[in-house]
């Protein structure tokens, strides 16, 4: 029972809530990736090694540049060309997307590892010292809100990118021209290229963002939260971003909230120095609340008609 | 071709390794070059702790014995029994398996070739349930870090005791990887050199759950931050550099695990040192001079297998006094830092 009075006790502070959304961040980034590929019809699971990849070269552009700015451009062009490779073998040769996706965070895994050792040798990856991170900013006058002053306004420059992103997603695809198509192209790809729309131009499209946010992610991480690269660092986000992706019905806000439930879990975690209960039980929480919010909330996830179906001009 | 070659120089070199040994005193002129596989855990060369100091120890003994040297680093914990078994079945003269969660692949793989040696850091050749099955052929190398822990925590105690900590409400933290006995043990020794040094002390233990995620640590790190906690003693190997990250962004003190962590972070005051080099250079040693025995060797403060290092801190006469002290009396035996998880 102190237990949960420990619990409760916690998601009444401003400290909780800001931990969630600071890692809700580093999941919703390659969830908002995967869903603006899926909307065009292609499946992406590589998240995780765009990830992986792109958080690789923000340190090694970092510490070769000292601009955490540019780091995080090198990171996202890093994550570009991963999801290039993705795009490539599903579109052009439409290979098994599934297949291609594993192919990759596989890759990335090796590559990182083994780049580390061509670049730096056997020692220290290196770290960037704290001039070379990106910053955490207060915003004038908003920090300053009880409660939500904390929570969203005191936080890295990324997590206020990431939330501008979460909207101009939402915007871009069910607002905008350019996001009718996309939709298009993944529900009925002959209908669009009937219609004069690129079937190919708008998947390479949506599937080279999906490596840019991926990458954006991956710097966060690694120039962000932390200072250094350690192998396989991203640790199963880009997977938790997918199933963020399919809670949230292939809807950026949807997959945003799902982030966040799945954040929240993470964060009480987190202060199992002050909960008095078994860790081990404590460390089955973030699961436990998926698998409720799964069962209760969710209902069924029907994702786009053509998602993972290569496109063939003039086949259904 | 190249490899019938190098069988039959292996047979030659065999043969003569066992002239040798039947010689009884002949000096050891034996040109037989000792192979020596080395097997990671999944944090791999790079992790900047353990899995790095043990391929150190081992290219110092290279040096020094001209041995032939392997590595393989394992990417899941399912890689370790086919990695081990690699060196085995190639009747390596030993295989080194780094770290804990090694020790059911090391006492499977160990059964199985009962004629090659093993070796592994931090644990010993168990079942599947933990038990030690005392091969005969598995050296086991376990650290007391609760000596190592004990020494920075001295350094946190006395801080917060003195008011020379950047908050000082006589709190401290500690953020765990995974809760398995060698963490436990730095963490046992902190504590209890920390309450020692200063009797109101609040030692905070949390864990992270993972070794390599440092946004993990780096919660749990401002979870203790928020609580008042003003040194952070990390013991996460890779994810720990989240811990070390928060020193400086919450304006605290931090302490460095394994290796020494001084260029890690600005905030990184003391690292607590587990000398896996050392270890894996002994057994090595052993190896080449015949002097191999299966069961546990310790490394500790009185052999040198463990320690600390003062980094990003200017440590007042007094301070270096009372670790002196400390130091001698673990070394004397007069006093004998806890193991036992008791939080």
């Amino acid at each position: 029972m102190t237990a949960l009075s420990d619990i409760l006790h916690l998601l009444v502070t401003a400290n909780l809530w800001q931990a969630t959304l600071a890692a809700a961040v580093l999941l919703l980034l390659p969830a908002l990736g995967g869903v603006v590929s899926e909307r065009s019809g292609v499946v992406n699971i590589a998240m995780e090694g765009m990830m992986l990849t792109g958080a690789f070269f923000a340190v090694v552009a970092d510490l070769a540049l000292h601009n955490p700015w540019l780091a995080t451009g090198v990171a996202m062009l890093a994550g570009a060309l991963m999801a290039s490779v993705h795009a490539i073998v599903s579109i052009r040769f439409r290979a098994d997307q599934i297949v291609s996706g594993i192919a990759i965070n596989i890759f990335a895994a090796g590559l990182t590892v083994f780049l580390i050792n061509r670049i730096y040798g056997l020692q220290d990856v290196g770290h960037v010292t704290q001039s070379e991170l990106l910053p955490d900013i207060k915003v004038p006058a908003l920090d300053q809100l009880p409660f939500i002053g904390q929570v969203v306004f005191q936080q890295n420059v990324i997590v206020y990118v990431a939330l501008v992103l979460l909207v101009l997603t939402h915007v871009v695809l069910f607002q905008t021209r350019l996001g009718l198509r996309i939709r298009a192209v993944g529900e009925h790809p002959m209908a669009a290229d009937t219609a004069g729309i690129n079937v190919y131009l708008i998947r390479y499209g949506a599937v080279i963002t999906s490596g840019l946010l991926s990458g954006l992610s991956g710097a966060f991480l690694a120039i962000g939260v932390a200072n250094t690269f350690v192998p396989n660092m991203t640790d199963g986000r880009g997977y938790i971003a997918l199933a963020a992706m399919i809670f949230g019905k292939w809807t950026p806000f949807g997959a945003f909230i799902a982030c966040l439930i799945f954040a929240l879990g993470e964060a009480i975690y987190a202060n199992n120095s002050i909960i008095h209960i078994s860790q081990y039980l404590l460390s089955m929480l973030p699961y436990l609340i998926t698998l409720i919010v799964l069962a209760g909330l969710v209902g069924r996830s029907i994702p786009p008609a053509a998602d993972g179906l290569p496109y063939v001009p003039g086949s259904e | 071709m190249g490899h019938k070659r190098y069988r039959f120089l292996g047979v030659v070199a065999a043969l003569m390794v066992l002239a040798t040994a039947c010689g009884g005193s002949t000096p050891s002129t034996t040109t037989k070059q000792y192979k020596i596989g080395l097997v990671t855990d999944i944090g791999g060369l790079n992790d900047q702790s353990f899995n790095h100091l043990a391929y150190v120890g081992l290219e110092k003994a290279k040096q020094d014995f001209g041995i032939k040297d392997d590595v393989t680093e394992s990417k899941s914990g399912d890689d370790y029994v086919p990695n081990l078994t690699h060196y085995a079945s190639l009747n390596y003269d030993l295989v080194i398996g780094v770290g804990f969660l090694m020790a059911e692949a090391v006492g499977t793989v160990s059964g199985q070739f009962p004629s090659v040696h093993f070796a592994i850091i931090d644990g010993a050749g168990t079942d599947s349930k933990g038990n030690d099955l005392k091969h005969a052929n598995v050296e086991s190398l376990f650290f007391k870090e609760q000596d190592a822990g004990a020494m920075v925590g001295v350094i946190a105690g006395w801080l917060e005791k003195n008011g020379k900590a950047k908050k000082n409400q006589h709190i401290i933290g500690a953020v765990g990887g995974i809760s398995i006995p060698p963490v436990d043990h730095y963490i046992a020794g902190y504590r209890w050199a920390a309450k020692m040094e200063d009797p109101q002390i609040n030692v905070l233990v949390g864990y992270s759950n993972d070794f390599t995620d440092s946004a993990k640590c780096k919660t749990v790190a401002q979870s203790q931050v928020q609580q008042g906690a003003d040194i952070l003693f990390q013991v996460a190997g890779g994810c720990g550099q989240g811990v070390l990250q928060e020193g400086t962004q919450g304006g605290v003190y931090s302490i460095g695990v394994d290796a020494d962590q001084k260029t890690a972070d600005p905030s990184v005051i003391a690292s607590a040192l587990k000398k896996v080099d050392v270890a894996t250079y002994t057994a090595i040693k052993n190896v080449v001079n015949g002097q191999f025995a299966g069961g546990a060797l310790t490394f500790e403060i009185k052999n040198g297998g463990a320690g600390y290092a003062i980094d990003n801190l200017t440590v007042p006469p007094e301070l270096k006094t009372e670790l002196d002290k400390i130091q001698g009396q673990i070394q004397s035996g007069a006093l004998v830092p806890p193991s036992d998880k008791t939080w």
